[in-house]
């Protein structure tokens, strides 16, 4: 795996409001994430992870600090920092076949390429025989593969996940993560992801950017060292790992140490 | 059919007869329920139950001579009338130039609420700027310019275009203002990280998620332009509904009059009906396509 810094993040600072209503969501948050790297942001709700990931993506701007993707600063969003949402977003009046090529066609890609990659995608998230519905017709967790196809379709050179699965129901949702993962081994993609289920980090990241809250500071970064070389594909695999059991519950401990003040207040 | 299907519908099918041998347990289906859906075969009988009603205390109230025999004529003469209307007086011209004028104006009005609404409902900016002159103008009622309109355009076909334009154009703009604005932001967000620009967001989300709202506005608008129609041709206009109802009210033919109200309500039905039928057909890929 080439280790070579493909995103980072420097001194990234976020408030909102002015004078007295000025809340800081983000305070000094710096880290790189490496080529083909799989990064989830963790922590409890109010940590700013998905202010974070907004700024990452350009659709918000960094009160101070920068995010540097490919030695170039952002400035804006761009196809190069392509964001699947929580919310479902797969366009109605498209069919799947139509919202996977919608990307590229914004970006001008010819026709005849445009068909091969979004067949080639339509496969990948297992919706071949789908390639003519209409969204009403899927449920909640096809309607995310067609998202996630339709992002990786469109090439960017990291794939922003906000809460992607936070919707779906529990089953679908470890279906959608060893699907994730699958996608991953085969096609090459560096991927931001934001979540507060710490087993789904566990499950998807190589590395954890866990935030505390009130202001969203960097608390830790794990390299979650137990499963490293080792090709989990799915969740029996990895909770049966040694190690596995110590880093749920040193996160745990992390999560409930970062809510505390909260609850006394 | 697959054999798991059909024995899935077998025991569908069976379920109510076996689950309820004697007919004992089974709950009584009342007549009133909360948000409860009924039987079509019960809505088709209570729709059409309103109208034998309403025709039978008409035909009651002309039999018992409540009153005056010119000012309250029964069904069958109305109907009478609106046969001679259209076969001896030429009705069918008023009607067309009357749904002629609904058409044009409201296509001008559609022209200009429909971009305007839009950006407005898309750009802050748009809103900031147009908003104060819409909502103003929303407030004051359409027939308050009738006396301006008159001096202006003369009792022309351009003064009824217009006061039926002033009549739907500020509210439709609004209404389609907020539609557009309910457009998920994560469409928008979506596209933008996709790479579109402006322009392409505007035309290739904006516009086709709004769209089918903003035909249900244009629905609800023209109800509403009836209204105004009859209003511009009963105070100065030879020709039109409104104009045939007013011919008539001089000669004291109320038959007539009321002959012109049933057609205007039946044209009214009927725009609704195919817009709605319309709505169906174009957005046939909502997952609620009901209203």
């Amino acid at each position: 795996m080439a280790s070579h810094v493909k995103l980072s993040v420097n001194g990234v600072c976020k408030s909102f409001g002015h004078g007295a209503h000025r809340v800081e969501a983000l305070r000094d948050v710096s880290f790189n994430v490496l080529q083909n790297e799989v990064c989830v942001l963790l922590g409890p709700s109010g940590c700013g992870k998905s202010t974070l990931l907004n700024i990452v993506a350009g659709l918000q701007d960094p009160t101070v600090g920068s995010v540097v993707l490919d030695g170039t600063e952002i400035d804006g969003p761009a196809r190069e920092r392509g964001m699947v949402f929580q919310s479902y977003t797969s366009f109605p009046w498209l069919t799947v076949e139509q919202n996977v090529e919608y990307g590229m066609k914004l970006n001008g890609v010819p026709k005849a390429e445009r068909m091969e990659r979004a067949s080639h995608f339509i496969d990948l998230v297992h919706l071949t025989k789908f390639r003519k519905t209409y969204p009403k017709n899927l449920s909640g967790g096809m309607k995310q593969r067609v998202a996630i196809a339709r992002t990786l379709a469109n090439r960017p050179e990291i794939l922003l996940m906000d809460e992607p699965f936070g919707a779906l129901d529990a089953e679908t949702r470890w279906h959608m993560q060893e699907m994730l993962i699958e996608i991953m081994k085969s096609s090459q993609t560096t991927i931001m992801l934001v979540t507060h289920d710490i087993p789904e980090a566990i499950f998807l990241a190589d590395k954890i950017v866990f935030l505390s809250s009130h202001p969203g500071r960097l608390k830790a970064i794990l390299g979650l060292e137990f499963k490293k070389g080792k090709d989990i594909r799915d969740k029996e695999e990895l909770i049966t790992l040694d190690g596995y059991p110590e880093c749920e519950r040193d996160i745990l401990a992390m999560m409930r140490a970062e809510a505390r003040p909260q609850d006394a207040t | 059919m697959t054999l798991a299907e059909s024995s899935a519908e077998d025991i569908d099918k069976a379920a109510p007869r076996t689950a309820n041998p004697g007919g004992a347990r089974r709950r009584k289906r009342r007549l009133f329920e909360f948000k409860s859906d009924i039987p079509a075969s019960w809505s088709i009988t209570l729709g059409i139950l309103v109208w034998v009603l309403f025709f039978g205390f008409w035909e009651f109230a002309v039999w018992q001579n409540w009153a005056n025999d010119i000012l309250l004529p029964g069904p069958g003469k109305v109907l009478s009338a609106l046969y001679t209307l259209f076969t001896e007086e030429s009705f069918l011209y008023d009607v067309v130039v009357s749904v002629t004028r609904i058409l044009v104006s409201f296509a001008l009005a559609c022209l200009v609420a429909v971009p305007l609404g839009i950006l407005m409902g898309s750009f802050r900016t748009v809103e900031a700027f147009f908003n104060p002159l819409v909502s103003a103008w929303r407030y004051l009622p359409a027939p308050a310019f009738i006396p301006l309109l008159l001096m202006w355009l003369g009792a022309s076909d351009a003064q009824k275009l217009a006061l039926l334009f002033l009549g739907v154009v500020w509210f439709l703009t609004t209404l389609i203002m907020d539609h557009t604005k309910s457009v998920p932001a994560d469409f928008v967000r979506t596209a933008v990280t996709l790479g579109g620009n402006r322009l392409q967001v505007l035309r290739t989300v904006v516009v086709p998620a709004a769209l089918p709202d903003i035909l249900v506005a244009m629905r609800q608008m023209l109800a509403v332009s009836w209204t105004y129609l009859v209003i511009a041709e009963i105070i100065a206009a030879d020709v039109g509904i409104g104009a045939m109802m007013m011919r008539a009210k001089r000669f004291l033919h109320v038959d007539q009059i009321m002959a012109g109200i049933v057609v205007i309500g039946a044209l009214g039905l009927l725009f609704d009906f195919l817009l709605k039928k319309f709505h169906g057909i174009a957005f046939a890929y909502l997952e609620e396509n009901v209203r």
